[in-house]
């Protein structure tokens, strides 16, 4: 039961890090330029939103196991096989979370006040230096929601993981998932104890985020 | 010698901003009422605004449409001062004035802060500033870069009539220091006391204007922009 929840946090950290990074720089172009496609590339990035999960979960199966593009290039580099793996969950849940990092960001962004970028400009920052110093502490409670609802949402993930994962204890299986064998084995006791911890989790990184911005949670509901 | 020949359309209300003006490293005071286009006149200097035309600022070519040259704003080094509060909430006073200028020496850094007594606010946030003090921050910050330019928008709107005047010597005084032209938009009268050349915005377009208030006319560059004294 450990394993499970202990592995449901890590994918949920590992996944909340590597959005932050791609996250970033996708809601920025967003938010602040004019190009063709970007319509369908706010589409693609909302899908998540309402495709069912399994469906993701299929499409990324696809794409993961060793004859399909990114598994084979996997096996290539790594000698081992992306689907049922750790790492093809990470793939899954990339995608799976993907509106939940870049709309909170994509808000911060489109509220930064005109006159900070321009200040920062005028002080003869550009690029990645006027990101780092003033876009980023600009929009910290943007970033903080970002990661919040991407690490919250992780760790309720069912469908897509199951699907590319497959539920190998000790290696794929999650908690979420877990809970659900523990049901169906009838399992009580176990069940009950995962279920807490898993809304204990959902409760804690809420209240973290809500405290350090309500303003901010009122209008992102992705 | 500085150069101006530049044309724009305005913000919101879809005005033609039109300005033609030659001016040596001094101060330029431009009054005009509300909405006559002096801040957009600031903004187009600045590189935020786009325009069309010349400007030559000391050697530099800001802005050539004809050779289409035109340098974008972190490039042009213009220390600007808003007519609103524009400080970084998340940074120290010390760390706002420093801004992108970090290289400059903390000695400079004294002196500046000494003149336009900001020096005992330092290590405070901009939320506990009051707006004449934040105003005296913006002009610190606009004078700490060594910039090329100046362009302060009614800089000492906020100040008590004491300080505004003891400040205004310290603005002449700090710009001579540069040895860089300084523009200044304001309302207040007395602030013509320091300025070497006034321009008046009607409408968009800047008329150089003589000590009586009447108007000469568009000058072209070539042509004495009237000077004062």
């Amino acid at each position: 039961m450990m394993a499970a929840m202990w592995i449901s946090l890590k994918l949920a950290a590992v996944t909340t890090v590597l959005l932050l990074m791609v996250g970033v720089p996708l809601a920025w172009l967003l938010a602040r330029r004019r190009f063709r496609g970007r319509a369908m590339l706010e589409v693609m990035i909302a899908l998540p939103l309402v495709l069912p999960p399994t469906v993701l979960g299929y499409y990324v199966l696809l794409l993961t196991a060793p004859a399909g593009l990114l598994g084979r290039a996997w096996q290539a580099l790594f000698d081992a096989s992306l689907a049922f793996s750790f790492s093809g969950m990470v793939v899954a849940s990339l995608l799976y979370s993907l509106p939940f990092a870049v709309q909170p960001m994509l808000q911060a962004y489109r509220a930064l006040p005109g006159p900070w970028l321009e200040l920062g400009r005028m002080q003869g920052l550009q690029g990645a230096t006027l990101l780092r110093r003033v876009v980023l502490p600009a929009s910290r409670q943007g970033m903080l929601v970002a990661a919040g609802l991407v690490f919250a949402h992780t760790m309720g993930e069912f469908g897509a993981i199951l699907m590319v994962g497959g539920s190998i204890p000790g290696e794929t299986r999650v908690a979420s998932i877990a809970l659900f064998e523990f049901v169906e084995m009838g399992n009580d006791r176990d069940a009950a104890m995962l279920a807490l911890m898993l809304l204990g989790v959902s409760v804690l990184v809420l209240s973290l985020v809500y405290r350090r911005s309500p303003a901010m949670m009122a209008d992102v509901r992705p | 010698m500085n150069e101006l020949r530049m044309h724009a359309h305005g913000g919101e209300n879809g005005l033609r901003l039109e300005a033609t003006a030659c001016f040596d490293n001094g101060i330029v005071l431009i009054t005009g009422d509300n909405g006559a286009g002096k801040t957009t006149l600031l903004r187009a200097l600045a590189g935020l605004h786009p325009a069309r035309g010349l400007i030559r600022v000391g050697t530099e070519t800001w802005l050539d449409t004809d050779r289409g040259v035109c340098m974008p704003p972190e490039r042009r080094r213009v220390g600007f001062v808003w007519a609103e509060t524009v400080l970084l909430p998340w940074l120290d006073v010390a760390a706002n004035i420093r801004l992108g200028a970090e290289r400059e020496s903390t000695a400079w850094l004294g002196e500046v802060c000494m003149a336009f007594e900001v020096d005992e606010l330092l290590t405070r946030v901009p939320a506990s500033l009051s707006r004449g003090e934040a105003q005296r921050v913006m002009l610190a910050r606009a004078f700490y870069r060594r910039p090329a330019l100046l362009l302060l928008d009614e800089p000492l709107s906020a100040q008590a009539p004491a300080v505004r005047a003891r400040l205004r010597a310290v603005l002449a005084a700090m710009r001579e220091r540069l040895g860089v032209p300084l523009i200044l938009v304001s309302h207040d009268p007395d602030d013509a006391s320091i300025a070497d050349w006034r321009w008046h915005m009607r409408n968009g377009r800047l008329i150089h204007e003589s000590a009586d208030g009447a108007a000469l006319g568009k000058t072209t560059c070539g042509e004495t922009a009237w000077k004062q004294g």
